[in-house]
């Protein structure tokens, strides 16, 4: 059974009846992770938030050390659940890579690492239900996809590098001009 | 305790004012202005205007962790962790070092410290209208204000002109205009919004938000720099706090005497004159109690530490609370509703976009009752607040698949036009809806914790539905899409404008406070802050209080001078 299939039939039964959820699976899910686990993991993350946001014309993800916001918002911030979610996510995410092309993911090749992103991307596209959705990210955490996206877009808009380079950021804008033409190439602000 | 008399001259003023937030500031500042030494008590520590806003001048990146609060911030502060963020966090009490009751869900949020929740405020400034002052008196909801309208337009005028509030004038009977410096502007989804509520509804309409954010210098203060970090405190005074306005210009009349780190723990009443003759006050440093002795009290803790205070306050005299001869004191707790609302995405104006981060967004005033209108199954009204912006990479990021060049590409460029809005709704001032003390759980300073026992009811509720519907009505007629219609369901407290338990009326069996503020049953305390309310409105009520104060300031004067008090 795969993953995703098993988590919509622990879903199934947590509606049917909260008592038939394992108790065993809500301990494991809500022991606390070693934080060594996802530092080892930081070259590994940094490639794959590069491949979220990519050097372009601008700064990418990994220049704008968008790994150690992850690891940093991860390891302080997240909820023992969400965060064996995330470990979880990068062990999948290893074995996959493994079963397909046999070798570690840092290994692979740009193409290769793609298709593995692309695959955990699909994953984790949910239920076609919002409310489905929004229960079972409640229950069990937002899937890795999703999580390892959410929070590489958040490090890179608000780095440095992202926030200047990437985006539009204006430390003290004195004015305020409520309506003018978009310029050609306008980037976003990087704050509100 | 044993108090020597040169002690007790040392420790005697003409007046004393509990608590230096939005309406302590400015008792303290009028009294000073009129000469009287006054003595203005802070539970918290100090707050310098300037040198202690740590976070006001840091970019996105000096945080190291965003603006996300850590686990251990969620568990200690289960409450106030839900309003702050690493930004402002400095400005808020922690929930474990300063625990409540909840009786039912109400987030109670605080800050202790010099200037207190004016550092963190909002800054809208709206004044009441008839329509609010007489609806208790019309529909027998609660006890007639004491007060009208017309007793307080000057006292408005005078708020507004030494804060600073820009707005615009609308002329509306349901929201008197006031002394107002050039508004900030609405951009081009706000005004297409305003017109098309403007052509298909005469009653409605939508104008910029009125704040005490300043659009040109003023007072020694400002401009506003449109950096909407104002709840950091702001280096260049451009909005309203005690901080920055109140608490100097009481400084600088040479009479005033801060002390922080001061808990008010009870009024001591004296039984001969039947007044208050002063405070009692545990020093946070020392643990030490000290007494201080003055002809007039102002209490300004904010609603719920006034009403906790009070009814801490017990002599033979009040064996159930200072002043709460009438039994209403702790009762008749309100605070807006703003959990129902909507947001829309508009399609158009996509070459249109904006510089600058304006601190405020838009105001619809109330619509709904202005003539009490059977077919709604509610009383009373609200106003809709909401603001239009594009799409940046926080909202994107949620509705873009993929990732790669195209994913950054679509992520650092403006996405569609959105607004979103939601009612601030008036509450009905329930007898059950009650702040009173906990007889076993004590702080850490041995004192009785507050019990809040909080709901809102059926009207509230019914209007909720009704905001929803009416704003995804005007977002339809606007020729928006996407329409979601919500309602957080947030707890009472949530939008932090708590009043009501120490209510003004005309009658001492049903209020405590007179038509000035005035302790119905002992005549030298004044009560100014938000507990002082004898109904809600649905206005933002911080000028309310400002206004209240500055008019009781000036009655206590004139009667102290007349030697009444
Ligand atoms: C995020 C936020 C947004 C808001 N937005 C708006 C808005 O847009 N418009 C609006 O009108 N209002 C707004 N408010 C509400 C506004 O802040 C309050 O209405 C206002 O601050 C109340 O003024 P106050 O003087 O009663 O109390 P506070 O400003 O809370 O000050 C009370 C002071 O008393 C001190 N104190 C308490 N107990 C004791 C004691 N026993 N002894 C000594 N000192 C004591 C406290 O430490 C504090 O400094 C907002 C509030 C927040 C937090
Ligand atoms: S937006 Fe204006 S008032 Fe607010 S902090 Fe910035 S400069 Fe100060």
């Amino acid at each position: 059974m795969n993953r995703r299939l098993y988590i919509k039939s622990v879903f199934g039964l947590a509606v049917a009846g909260a008592a038939s959820f394992s108790i065993f699976k809500w301990v494991s899910m809500n022991r606390a992770i070693v934080p060594a686990d996802l530092i080892h993991k930081k070259e590994m993350l940094a490639e794959l938030a590069e491949l979220i946001i990519p050097q372009t014309d601008t700064p990418g993800a990994k220049a704008a050390g968008v790994q150690d916001y992850i690891i940093a918002v991860m390891l302080n911030c997240t909820p023992a659940k969400e965060q064996n979610k995330f470990i979880d996510g990068i062990a999948e995410l290893e074995d996959y890579t493994a079963d397909q092309y046999g070798k570690e993911f840092l290994k692979c090749s740009l193409a290769e690492r793609k298709a593995v992103l692309k695959h955990m991307a699909k994953n984790s596209s949910g239920y076609s239900y919002k409310i489905l959705n929004k229960i079972n990210n409640k229950l069990f955490g937002k899937p890795f996809f999703l999580k390892l996206r959410e929070l590489t877009v958040e490090g890179y808009c608000q780095s440095r590098l992202g926030a200047t380079q990437g985006l539009a950021y204006d430390y003290i804008p004195h004015t305020f001009d409520a309506c003018i033409p978009l310029l050609k190439n306008q980037k976003s602000w990087a704050t509100k | 305790m044993y108090i020597s008399d040169k002690n007790k001259q040392l420790n005697t003023y003409d007046a004393i004012v509990i608590g230096s937030g939005i309406s302590g500031g400015w008792a303290a500042m009028e009294l000073c202005k009129k000469g009287l030494k006054t003595l203005l008590l802070e539970r918290g520590r100090d707050v310098k205007h300037v040198v202690d806003y740590p976070t006001a001048m840091l970019n996105p990146w000096d945080f190291k962790a965003g603006l996300n609060n850590t686990i251990k911030d969620r568990e200690t502060d289960p409450v106030q962790s839900t309003a702050y963020s690493p930004a402002d966090k400095h400005f808020y009490v922690s929930d474990a070092e300063h625990p409540y009751v909840q009786e039912k869900p109400f987030n109670w949020y605080r800050g202790y410290q010099v200037g207190g929740r004016s550092l963190t405020w909002g800054r809208q400034c709206y004044r009441l209208s008839d329509l609010d002052f007489e609806a208790n008196h019309k529909d027998g909801f609660g006890v007639d204000w004491p007060i009208r309208y017309k007793d307080l337009e000057q006292w408005y005028s005078y708020a507004e002109s030494f804060i600073g509030v820009s707005g615009n004038r609308e002329n509306l009977p349901q929201l008197p205009d006031g002394e107002f410096l050039t508004p900030m502007e609405l951009n081009c989804i706000e005004k297409h919004l305003g017109d098309s509520i403007r052509k298909h509804d005469e009653h409605r309409l939508l104008t910029i938000a009125r704040v005490a954010n300043l659009t040109r210098g003023w007072d020694h203060r400002g401009p506003c720099q449109n950096r909407n970090l104002c709840n950091r405190g702001c280096p260049f005074g451009g909005y309203f706090s005690s901080n920055s306005s109140t608490i100097p210009a009481a400084m600088a009349t040479g009479n005033l005497t801060l002390r922080p780190f001061s808990i008010v723990t009870e009024l001591l009443f004296d039984e001969h004159k039947q007044k208050a003759k002063g405070v009692r006050v545990i020093d946070t440093l020392s643990n030490e109690v000290h007494e201080f002795y003055a002809k007039i009290v102002f209490v300004n803790a904010s609603t719920i530490a006034t009403a906790g205070l009070l009814l801490n306050s017990v002599s033979s005299r009040f064996p159930d609370g200072f002043g709460n001869g009438s039994g209403q004191l702790g009762h008749n707790l309100m605070d807006h509703h703003s959990s129902a609302g909507a947001y829309g995405v508009h399609e158009a104006y996509t070459d249109q976009y904006y510089k600058g981060r304006r601190p405020c967004g838009f105001l619809i005033p109330r619509y709904r009752n202005l003539q009490d209108d059977k077919s709604l199954n509610f009383k009373r009204g609200y106003n809709i607040q909401g603001h239009g912006e594009r799409q940046e990479w926080m909202d994107k990021a949620q509705s873009i698949d993929g990732f790669g060049e195209d994913f950054k590409a679509q992520l650092t460029t403006p996405g569609p036009w959105t607004i979103w809005m939601a009612g601030w709704g008036e509450c009905l001032p329930y007898f059950d809806n009650k702040v009173s003390l906990d007889n076993f759980q004590k702080d850490k300073w041995g004192q009785p914790l507050l019990k809040i026992d909080f709901a809102f009811r059926e009207n509230e509720h019914n209007m909720m539905t009704d905001i929803q519907q009416t704003s995804a009505e005007m977002f339809e007629k606007a020729g928006f899409k996407n329409i979601d219609t919500f309602n957080y369901n947030k707890p009472g407290g949530s939008t932090i404008h708590e009043m009501g338990t120490a209510r003004m009326g005309h009658d001492p069996k049903t209020s405590v406070l007179n038509k000035f503020n005035q302790m119905h049953e002992a005549k030298n305390v004044f009560i100014t802050d938000g507990s002082c309310m004898t109904s809600s409105a649905c206005q933002n009520p911080s000028l309310t209080y400002m206004a209240l104060t500055a008019r009781a300031s000036q009655f206590a004067y004139e009667q102290l001078k007349k030697g009444e008090l």
